[in-house]
């Protein structure tokens, strides 16, 4: 069944559009990955989902139209993003944070119980469960962001290049992470990223951004399998 | 989630861990200090305005009347980050509210439900215009209040009775009490003042504290998370406009004048650093705020009264290196102190860090933050 | 977590608690010292056989500083003086000395209200303090504790009206005495005049136009061609200044509080090559400060109103009162300077009717006191220009209520009899 599923999204900032058209589903339990240059659209795109821009065209969740919706809303149906950037709150413990992201939740035990089993997905959060956020490394910091979006139990992620400026071996375990919380949780994903590799591990599906417009849609198998994508996004 | 971890790693908690750390934080922990402290406090209170002398009820009293609009001030600034520099124009609402109230001889109890609602309303329909612009705007418009205000105050001569002001004296004690008008009026600051502070403790310690926490921390990441930035700050401006109409009634209470030099913008700013003195984020830092605005003149006064003003931005900047988290954390800036001699000496005291739920228990932290921020 | 938070909250209750205690302590116990409980005749708070003790609030730092400050060495160097050659006389045939207390209250009427609370219970009376709201925010407390409010520095009328204010008396003239005086100056000119008003919309310029237009009713060689109003918060008068010289009149009836405002008036009807005889009111006619910035020599007369002797003024130089005000402000007064702001000399004035009511009095009460304040008739204060006077007998008048008007001649100003 599809939980997520965009048709024919437009958006604009101001007077530029940005999205010319773009169509993408998400069964439930599915996750999707958005592949394209710099400057193509990706965050754009989850950004529309989100709410957190004005969009033409359909977006549908779970059967509802999300269009329009204020990003709390949206939020509030449960898509958690990640966005670009991660942001934390620095002031704050990771255990805080943790706390902060499961807000809108009221099952104490189940809190507690998540804020174990994050930091079973990322021990090296268990290391630093008492520093501020801000004095984490930007691998932490992404850890913890990912982390925090979970903390509200979502039934849909948007990851937005969760490997941006990670060492490879870094940006690895946060994917290992990722796909152990897929496989386990069952939580639907929406991943953007630069990395096609990576993307690879985690994604059924993917499309290929270009100017704003899907250009090429596949399973992850197809897509590998391809000459330009191989050229464009897998360095070989 | 649908499949929590089996194989979760143990964690101990926080607060388990510095229960046992040193006999001071043991001592603070016994029931009898936490309960004990709470009713000596009531019973203080209680007895307090009987057996001071007029003048120490009196200033009592306006430290009261400053300690609320500070509260509202914490409430949208240092609860909610976001800048107002028009607070003191809600109070002075709140005082004109009344004093017209009372002129009309209308019930007091309807004049005190107008002095909230008034503000709250004007509030609301400034953050509404406001809040929509975010960073430095709401700053921006929240100047424009007193300086508008008191212009406005002396043209609405009608309303206002003008640049000479309205009195209302309204609060005599009652007949038969016994109790003479300052133990009377000091009474009425304690019960309205309580019942406010009390209701501010628990909203900021409850779920909507929380939200406000978030949006102060990081907005992008609230609405992530279902929490809508503008209706927050709007429910928080809301809020502090009507504590500072409350304040302007206590204001009317214990002054018993208002007029437009009430509301100008200089006050304003002094209620700001009797927040920032007092502890921002911190509702007994708002206590010692209202200690700082209404006592600090009357020492300097003491002092050298040709020098208050100097005198006063001493203090401020003494204050501000030595406890960058306000007065508030001076009991925490101690022990931190007595400790770190402690360990000095080898008896290694395990290191506490003091553990909170989000943006309530680390005002010292988040002073330090907003200060950078907007000053 | 929770638990954590309580005992963080205890400390806090425990510090208040603490303060709390302390100012309990402080306050020293007992529920005496309540004003209003003394009994008939006993001797008031604040008065002994060897003296007697003022206070005042008036505004020593922020704004207002400058005339704030004034109003305090003024009468502190007048007794100052006088407690070096012995004290006082009083109508009780004893003599003492006056001792002055003085607290700042940045022109925060809320500072005012507690720094009369904190005085009233030491001091005899209250005196010479600036400001109305500062002045008004504890009028009806000083009322209800019977503490003389005398001789305060604010042209507020409710000050001078005995039935609403009957502990209270304005020293200064109302905003009216002085646009009356130079209404009646200009209803006596032989010639005929159209005149312009340009006025502070709020009390300030309505008092002055008020007792202008009662002084000119029924002179019909006057007639007011426009009015204009600005706001006291505005920057500019470009435009009402550029109307009013389109009207053709040849006095222009400025009520004016604002420095910069005045001085800018003043350069734009000479940029508009318009040059009517110019009316300013007394606190905004300063010749350094206004009228040379100003360029005032330009117009055919710049008159104000006025009731003190300028020290400034090399007419004044070799004047006995001048002399002995200026040495006592400088040795008594803590005000080494040349005084910048006409409130010293009201101020010392203030001193010298204080000791003539403190003559009349006989006993050493607050109620004696009030009534002898209220019996000077005609009395000339140091300082005072000629044909003028205190006299407080008159309801509805503050102590002075006669002003002279005075012309500008490019260095200070001369009185004039009328208007050419
Ligand atoms: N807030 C904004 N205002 C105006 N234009 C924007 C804004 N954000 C993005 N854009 C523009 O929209 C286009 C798409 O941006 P977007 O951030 O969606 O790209 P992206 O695919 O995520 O790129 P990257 O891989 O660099 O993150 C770009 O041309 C960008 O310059
Ligand atoms: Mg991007």
């Amino acid at each position: 069944m599809t939980l997520l599923e965009l048709e024919d999204v437009t958006a604009s900032y101001g007077p530029v559009q940005v999205l010319d058209g773009v169509s993408l589903s998400v069964p439930e339990n599915g996750a999707f990955g958005i592949l394209g240059a710099n400057g193509a659209g990706k965050t754009t795109t989850l950004r529309a989902i989100s709410g957190a821009v004005r969009t033409g065209g359909r977006i549908v969740f779970d059967g509802k139209d999300i269009s329009g919706m204020r990003p709390d809303q949206v939020a509030a149906l449960g898509i958690a993003h990640v966005p670009e950037g991660r942001g934390s709150f620095g002031d704050l413990t990771v255990r805080e944070n943790l706390r902060v992201g499961a807000y809108l939740r009221k099952d104490r035990k189940g809190i507690d119980e998540d804020i174990d089993y994050c930091l079973d997905l990322f021990p090296n959060l268990q290391d630093r469960i008492k520093s501020n956020a801000s004095a984490l490394s930007g691998g932490e910091q992404q850890m913890l962001a990912v982390a925090r979006a979970i903390m509200s139990k979502p039934r849909m992620l948007l990851l937005d290049e969760a490997s941006l400026g990670l060492a490879p071996s870094t940006a690895k375990n946060v994917y290992d992470a990722i796909r152990r919380l897929r496989l386990e949780s069952g939580i639907a994903m929406v991943v953007v990223e630069q990395n096609a590799n990576l993307a690879f591990t985690v994604v059924d599906d993917a499309t290929v951004l270009e100017t704003g417009r899907s250009v090429l849609t596949g399973t992850s198998a197809e897509l590998k399998g391809m000459d330009e994508i191989r050229r464009a996004y897998l360095g070989g | 989630m649908a499949s929590s971890s089996k194989t979760s790693v143990p964690t101990t908690s926080a607060p388990a861990s510095s229960a046992t750390s040193s006999p001071a934080s043991s001592f603070r922990q016994s029931p009898w200090v936490r309960w004990g402290a709470p009713l000596l406090l009531l019973v203080g209170l209680a007895v307090l305005p009987l057996v001071m002398t007029e003048s120490a009820n009196d200033t009592l009293a306006r430290i009261g009347v400053f300690a609320v609009a500070v509260l509202g001030l914490n409430v949208v600034m240092g609860y909610t980050g976001q800048v107002s520099l028009g607070q003191i124009f809600f109070l002075g609402l709140g005082a004109y509210v009344t004093a017209y109230g009372v002129s009309q001889e209308w019930n007091i109890v309807l004049v005190f439900v107008l002095t909230c609602a008034i503000p709250a309303v004007a509030g609301l329909l400034v953050a509404l215009a406001a809040a929509r612009l975010g960073g430095l705007a709401i700053a921006m418009v929240t100047i424009a209040l007193p300086i508008v205000g008191v212009p406005l105050a002396k043209r609405l001569s009608d309303f206002t009775g003008g640049s000479q002001g309205m009195s209302a004296r309204f609060v005599a004690a009652p007949e038969g009490s016994g109790l003479y008008d300052d133990q009377w009026q000091l009474y009425l600051v304690l019960v309205i003042g309580g019942i406010v502070f009390l209701l501010t403790y628990f909203l900021v310690r409850g779920k909507y504290g929380r939200a406000f926490a978030i949006v102060k921390g990081n907005e992008n990441v609230a609405s992530s998370m279902g929490i809508s930035p503008y209706r927050y700050k709007v429910l928080a401006f809301t809020i502090a406009s009507l504590i500072g109409g409350v304040s302007g009634f206590l204001y009317m209470v214990v002054v018993q004048y208002t007029s437009p030099e009430t509301m100008s913008f200089g006050h304003s700013i002094e209620l700001l650093v009797a927040m920032v003195i007092g502890g921002a984020g911190s509702i007994v830092g708002s206590i010692l705020g209202g200690v700082f605005y209404v006592v600090v003149p009357d020492i300097t006064n003491a002092i050298d009264p040709s020098l208050t003003a100097l005198l006063q931005g001493a203090l401020l900047l003494a204050v501000l290196f030595v406890l960058p988290g306000g007065l508030v954390s001076l009991p925490r800036a101690v022990m931190r102190g007595l400790r770190r001699s402690s360990a000095g000496r080898g008896s290694a005291a395990p290191p506490t860090t003091p553990s909170s739920t989000p943006g309530s228990g680390t005002a010292a932290e988040q002073t330090e933050t907003e200060r950078h921020g907007h000053a | 977590m929770n638990r954590h938070f309580g005992s963080r909250h205890a400390i806090g209750i425990a510090a208040v608690s603490a303060l709390a205690l302390t100012l309990t302590a402080c306050g020293g116990g007992g529920d005496s010292g309540r004003s209003g409980d003394a009994a008939e005749g006993a001797p008031s708070p604040g008065i002994t056989d060897e003296s007697v003790t003022l206070g005042i609030t008036t505004p020593l730092s922020g704004a207002t500083a400058g005339p704030g400050t004034c109003t305090v060495a003024g009468v502190t160097a007048y007794f100052g003086m006088k407690n070096a050659e012995g004290g006082i006389e009083f109508g009780d045939g004893k003599t003492r000395t006056v001792e002055i207390e003085a607290l700042d209250d940045t022109y925060d009427p809320q500072q005012a209200a507690a720094n009369y609370d904190s005085l009233k219970g030491d001091v005899f009376a209250m005196t010479a303090g600036l400001g109305t709201p500062t002045n008004r925010a504890w009028r009806d407390a000083a009322i209800a504790d019977g503490v003389p409010q005398a001789l305060i520095m604010t042209g507020d009328p409710i000050f001078s009206d005995t039935d609403e204010s009957p502990m209270q008396l304005g020293f200064v003239p109302i905003y009216q005495n002085e646009g009356e005086a130079f209404g009646e100056l200009l209803a006596g000119s032989t010639a005929e005049h159209k005149v312009a008003i340009l006025s502070q919309n709020d009390d300030f310029g309505e008092g002055y136009v008020e007792g202008f237009k009662s002084a000119i009713e029924g002179s019909d060689n006057i007639e007011i061609v426009q009015e204009l109003t600005y706001e006291a918060t505005d920057t500019t008068v470009d435009a009402q200044i550029t109307e009013l010289a389109s009207s053709g009149a040849d006095v222009i009836f400025n009520a004016m509080s604002v420095t910069p405002l005045t001085i800018a008036a003043l350069q734009k009807a000479q940029q508009l090559n318009w040059t009517p005889n110019w009316f300013l009111p007394s606190n905004t006619s300063s010749p350094g400060a206004i009228l040379e910035p100003g360029g005032a020599a330009a117009f055919p007369g710049v008159y104000s109103v006025s009731f003190a002797k300028a020290p400034a003024s090399p007419a004044f130089a070799q004047d006995e009162d001048v002399v002995e005000y200026l040495a006592a402000l400088k040795e008594y007064g803590n005000y080494p300077d040349p005084p910048a702001f006409p409130h010293c000399q009201w101020s010392w004035m203030v001193g010298a009717t204080l000791e003539q009511a403190f003559a009349e009095m006989e006993e050493p009460t607050r109620e004696s006191f009030m009534e002898a304040l209220r019996g000077i008739e005609g009395f000339e204060a140091p300082l005072m220009l000629p044909d003028t006077s205190v006299t407080t007998t008159e309801d509805g008048q503050p102590a002075v209520s006669t002003v002279v008007v005075q012309k500008y001649n490019g260095k200070g100003y001369d009185t004039v009899e009328s208007f050419e």
